[in-house]
């Protein structure tokens, strides 16, 4: 039996000891390390340089990278297996802000930086060194909250309860303390904490600056604290190197549209915009965003569970087991399990890939009706009529969803523009099963996935003058939200969008 | 002589032009609007409804059967002399107040009303106090309730209460449903019942009324 191997990750210093054959990937998705195509070779973004050991060149590395490159010595993460000790520079974390395709402008100033996006499920921190922009390190955990429920209606439904405010938002406000606490016992000799810039949607918002959630519970579903949160580290009981810390929760900007959303428009620089640009976060609740040059239109959409692989048959997270990828031949389907080994379910991905290639094969129609229940795809993981069927109800939810707000800004339908894809879901999925199915009406080339834009939107925030409160103080009247039940076409259209495309789109 | 079979089918199919010109062609032959209501409309939403159930139909499919058969009914509607069509039974129906998902709502409103009840519609976001009120006004047999989300169903004990501060229960019943209501929930507030779809709503609506299934 061969030893492990011993892997560093620079710049922030991190050591861990892996078995060989270990899928990079597999090594650094727990540090946080971001992997915007899905992992599959498709971009450049989980690039990384090999300073001593070696890890092999795949097809994905001569395709994505130039000779230069591979000769000094980088290599697309996500392709990579780890064969022996190893010590990687990530250029993710050492020049995310300042370099990379996604440059902005960047205001360095004395101190350190955490920008934190708190999930519903999970809350990922980074420290940034606030005088060039790079990250030192990364904490990601589990939002403690989950002990009130898995989705934010629950979190509500116990924020309403006597007492419930307090003990959710103690509950955030102590995991995010030791986030920081972590991140900065990780850099020693950084110099104290200047600055945070926290994002969330809307029940985050509320519960961690202890708003009532009350309004977020009902109709209208109009918050009537939407305003940015200001603190101060010592009010959070951070530790001393933090105390003095200017802490800002970002605004939100409806019922269900959080200041996550406001940072992913940050991110995808939707605000910068001027011709049509869209973007969608796609989980339970999808956000979309759209402009066509100037007003800034969002939403959310009820899509249900189903991209989560909830309330599906044979459905789970993207996770070892998982199908995520459906594609056929003109005959069969063809399956791949993330990590190998037998099908256990399957995933949001795809549940997309699998109906676009059941319908691609007429193994299911446009009605959504299957020819043969259930549709088998791997061992014992197949999809049944009801899982089509809740598929349908999230994909119409969006597919509505979007065309309505294109509407809001003049836009016609069939109108060809840059859509970004946020969040882990959007990274996963397959931009050709998705329009197969009828989710997007954008060409392939135009649909861009965004990683976590919604981290990256709040280190933005950081890099700007005064945590970019004169900024945001211009931006935000230029956003509208727009509530889509209200508008009376919504059920026709969301009915309407619930059919798939008889064939594929041009 | 009037095909009401091909009326039947029509709306089976959502053809909605069709059905309403050939329940034209029915009342211009002489067809008692009653029969062309229980022999081709009636049917027709029922089978909808079965299809539904068995996963054959969708909300697209049952949504453009509803249109066919509103259009085939308001053409009935001018000739059906006053009293000659009994209604299986009244619903008032409405989304509980706080909560707007109306989707839902409507399709076990058209269901309903293919099954020969009269529908009196509140909308969204309706108070208790409004279901009670319309409830009394119309002398309606049941009262139907949608919640879409887990903090809006708490409103529904609410409307239960206040029917049964004024004295209603003995005269109305009560049905739940959408998606965050369950059976559980519908016995744990005191309803007289739980429809998981617009389907199930329609058979639970014609036991709690007593009419034939």
């Amino acid at each position: 039996m061969r030893r492990n191997a011993r892997l560093v990750l620079r710049p922030i210093g991190v050591e861990m000891s892996v078995k060989p054959g270990t899928a990079l990937a597999d090594a650094l998705v727990v540090h946080g390390v971001e992997f915007p195509c899905g992992g599959r070779g498709r971009c450049r973004g989980c690039r990384v340089r090999v300073v001593e050991g070696s890890l092999a060149e795949s097809a994905a590395d001569r395709e994505r990278l130039s000779a230069e490159e591979l000769a000094g010595g980088w290599r697309l993460a996500c392709q990579a297996r780890v064969e022996g000790d190893l010590v990687l520079e990530l250029r993710q974390w050492s020049g995310l802000i300042l370099a990379d395709e996604t440059s902005f402008p960047f205001e360095p100033s004395p101190g350190l930086g955490i920008a934190v996006d708190i999930g519903t499920t999970t809350v990922v921190a980074q420290l940034l060194d606030l005088t060039s922009g790079q990250v030192l390190g990364t904490r990601t955990a589990l939002n403690p909250q989950a002990r009130w429920g898995a989705d934010v209606m629950s979190r509500i439904s116990a924020a309403l309860a006597p007492g419930g405010p307090a003990m959710l938002r103690d509950a955030i406000r102590t995991q995010i303390a030791s986030m920081v606490n972590s991140l900065l016992k990780g850099a020693p000799h950084a110099g104290p904490l200047t600055s945070a810039a926290l994002v969330g949607n809307s029940a985050m918002h509320h519960l961690f600056l202890g708003h009532d959630v009350t309004p977020l519970s009902r109709y209208p579903f109009e918050p009537e604290h939407p305003e940015a949160g200001w603190l101060n580290g010592g009010d959070l009981g951070w530790t001393a190197r933090a105390r003095d810390a200017r802490v800002l929760f970002l605004p939100i900007l409806g019922g269900f549209v959080g200041s996550d959303i406001l940072a992913v428009i940050l991110a995808t620089r939707i605000h910068e915009a001027t011709g049509p640009t869209g973007c969608t976060d796609l989980g339970t609740n999808g956000e979309i965003v759209f402009t066509a040059g100037r007003e800034i239109v969002v939403a959310s959409t009820a899509a249900g569970p189903a991209f989560e692989g909830a309330r599906i048959s044979c459905g789970m997270r993207a996770a070892p087991g998982a199908i995520d990828r459906v594609t056929q031949d003109g005959k069969t389907l063809t399956t791949h399990v993330i990590g190998g080994g037998t099908a256990q379910g399957v995933c949001g991905s795809g549940l997309v890939d699998a109906v676009a290639a059941g319908l691609d094969l007429g193994l299911i129609q446009p009605s959504g009706r299957l020819a043969k229940d259930p549709l088998p795809l791997r061992a014992a993981v197949g999809l049944r009529q009801a899982d089509i069927r809740e598929l349908q109800l999230a994909k119409g939810a969006i597919a509505a969803g979007i065309r309505i707000l294109m509407d809001e800004v003049g836009l016609p339908p069939g109108t060809v523009c840059p859509f970004y894809l946020a969040g882990a879901f959007g990274n996963s999925l397959s931009v050709a099963g998705a329009r197969r199915i009828g989710l997007l009406p954008f060409p392939e080339g135009s649909v861009k996935p965004a990683g976590n834009a919604a981290l990256l939107g709040a280190k933005m925030v950081l890099g700007m003058k005064g945590l970019g409160a004169a900024a945001l103080a211009s931006l935000l009247p230029r956003i509208r939200h727009v509530p889509l039940e209200r508008r009376p076409d919504f059920q026709e259209l969301f009915a309407e969008a619930m059919t798939f495309p008889e064939g594929s789109p041009q | 002589m009037a095909d009401l079979s091909a009326l039947k089918a029509s709306v089976l199919n959502g053809k909605r032009v069709v059905a309403e010109t050939l329940a034209r062609e029915a009342l211009a032959a002489g067809v008692d609007p009653v029969v062309v209501m229980k022999e081709a409309l009636i049917p027709a939403m029922n089978e909808v409804g079965e299809k539904f159930t068995a996963g054959e139909y969708f909300v697209p499919e049952m949504l453009v059967a509803a249109k066919a058969m509103k259009a085939a009914m308001e053409v009935l509607r001018t000739k059906l002399v006053a009293g000659s069509f009994t209604p299986a039974g009244k619903v008032v129906i409405g989304t509980v107040r706080g909560d707007l998902h109306d989707i839902g709502k409507n399709l076990v409103k058209v269901m309903l009303e293919g099954a020969g009840f009269e529908v009196i519609d509140l909308g969204v976001d309706v108070a208790p106090e409004k279901f009670v009120e319309a409830a009394k006004q119309h002398s309606a047999q049941l009262v139907a309730m949608s919640a879409l989300l887990t903090t809006t169903m708490l409103a529904m004990p609410d409307t239960v209460k206040a029917l049964d501060a004024a004295g209603l229960r003995g005269k109305v019943k009560v049905m739940v449903g959408g998606a965050a209501t369950t059976e559980a929930f519908a016995k744990e507030i005191n309803a007289d019942g739980y429809g998981a779809d617009a389907a199930g709503a329609v058979s639970l609506a014609r036991k709690l009324v007593g009419a034939p299934a």
